[in-house]
């Protein structure tokens, strides 16, 4: 479903990505991780060219990426992509913001739309603030109306590129619950986090990735059991016993 | 004291003059409103050549006097057969040099809605122009809308050089009752007054839309 092949990037003289071979299946739930700066966000921003790659071949859903003459925004009508900082619409309503894409870029109905919209929205649990600004909300509430709007596409694909790092701890919770459900109706997920609790029991995969390269790719108990790589071994005791 | 009878019996004056004024006024606002918005785009949009366009405009237009662009128009295309009237060329000058400090304006405030809200809408599918039109302008123009009030303050006043052309405004008129009676002081009181006017109820309908703006957000 994604496939990086000798993928490269560089932002100037910085070595973002460095040889990255990658490759996620259909219905697979990976999580990647790493230090700050380490690249994971642009590994993951790839994957719907919200960065380009400068060097190799990647394809996401069938579509070549790398091609330069791909149809970006008929292919993004089946990736959906989820926010640190949620980024909804702060003058739309939540029912807004979740119909925005579905009537424009699927040109469904406003009515048809407005059914998904709620359909979605009651699955993220939070049905009765349709009519509200995103201001009205908390941080949890909102970045589980990205993930309606999200879903609203009915796509391929979610990324989530640190969907809980903005969040007060409390509200955590509620947001990985709905990414959880997500995972076991088989939903293909690409998730930047450092929640090892989530990675571990919903991965399928863990990634670490460090300094742009791909330094393990494993099974999360695996993973935590022993790490291969010293760097993640690292990462992981730091992260574990902060 | 004023002398209110230069007031009453050159009122039909007076009242064309100040027509003609919110005429040109309202004419060059829209206009210029329309195309610095498209100016504005131009500068920011990743396509380089529409980006040298609008810096191109906004340079040279903000960097000239509006008189040299009204004489242009009026008495320099004539060389090429085209022939306006004071009233079309004026109400062209103010247009064309207005959008140039509208394009800042409305350049400035989509340049301060957060980076993440065009990558929202370009995640989902949203073409750069749907992005820009539903998600970026939407937000920009709240931010805009002080800096822009301003802009059609000076509008309004700046139209007052059109008189040079003799375009019928306010101004324009102003002179002629003055010439005729050869009152001075009071007839340019008159004409402030008129300018006010427009000028008065549009600051504080600024202030107005600025503050439940705020509210809102």
């Amino acid at each position: 479903m994604i496939k990086f092949e000798n993928v490269h990037k560089h932002f100037g003289d910085f070595h973002v990505l460095n040889n990255i071979n990658l490759e996620i299946n259909k219905g697979e739930v990976v999580v990647i991780i790493g230090p700050s700066g380490s690249g994971k966000s642009t590994l993951l921003r790839c994957m719907n060219q919200l960065e380009t790659i400068s060097e190799g071949r990647l394809e996401v859903n069938g579509v070549v990426l790398s091609d330069k003459k791909v149809n970006i925004n008929e292919f993004r009508k089946n990736v959906g992509m989820v926010f640190q900082h949620f980024n909804l619409y702060p003058n739309k309503t939540v029912l807004e913001n979740i119909m925005l894409a579905p009537v424009k870029v699927l040109k469904k109905s406003k009515e048809e739309a407005k059914k998904t919209a709620l359909y979605y929205l009651e699955k993220v649990g939070i049905l009765e603030k349709a009519d509200a600004y995103p201001s009205q909300l908390s941080g949890g509430q909102q970045q589980r109306v990205a993930i309606a709007r999200g879903l609203a596409m009915n796509p391929q694909i979610m990324l989530f590129d640190e969907p809980t790092s903005a969040l007060d701890p409390e509200m955590i919770g509620e947001v990985l619950d709905v990414m959880k459900a997500l995972a076991l109706e088989g939903m293909t997920m690409v998730v930047v986090t450092h929640e090892m609790g989530f990675a571990r029991e919903v991965a399928d995969r863990i990634i670490f990735i460090d300094k742009g390269q791909i330094l393990e790719d494993a099974d999360p108990t695996e993973f935590y059991n022993q790490p291969k790589d010293e760097r993640a071994r690292l990462f992981l005791s730091r992260i574990l016993n902060h | 004291m004023l002398d209110f009878t230069i007031l009453s019996e050159n009122f039909d004056m007076f009242l064309e003059g100040f027509l003609n004024t919110l005429y040109v006024s309202f004419l060059a606002l829209i206009g210029s409103f329309v195309l610095g918005t498209i100016l504005a785009i131009f500068r920011i949009a990743p396509i380089k050549p529409l980006n040298w366009i609008g810096t191109i405009y906004v340079e040279f237009i903000r960097n000239i006097p509006l008189l040299i662009i009204l004489f242009f128009i009026f008495t320099g295309l004539p060389v090429f057969e085209i022939r306006l009237s004071g009233f079309v060329a004026g109400t062209l000058a103010l247009m064309i040099y207005t959008a140039a400090f509208i394009a800042e304006a409305i350049r400035a405030g989509i340049l301060s809605v957060p980076k993440g809200q065009m990558e929202a809408a370009r995640s989902s599918g949203l073409t750069y122009t749907q992005a820009m039109w539903h998600v970026i302008l939407p937000q920009a123009i709240k931010i805009v809308i002080p800096p822009l009030g301003n802009q059609f303050i000076n509008l309004v006043k700046n139209s007052s050089i059109l008189t040079i052309v003799a375009a019928g405004e306010l101004m324009y008129q102003g002179d002629l009752i003055s010439s005729r009676t050869f009152v001075t002081f009071d007839v340019y009181i008159f004409v402030a007054v008129f300018y006010l006017i427009i000028t008065l109820p549009l600051s504080l309908g600024v202030n107005r839309l600025e503050k439940r703006l705020a509210q809102s957000n």
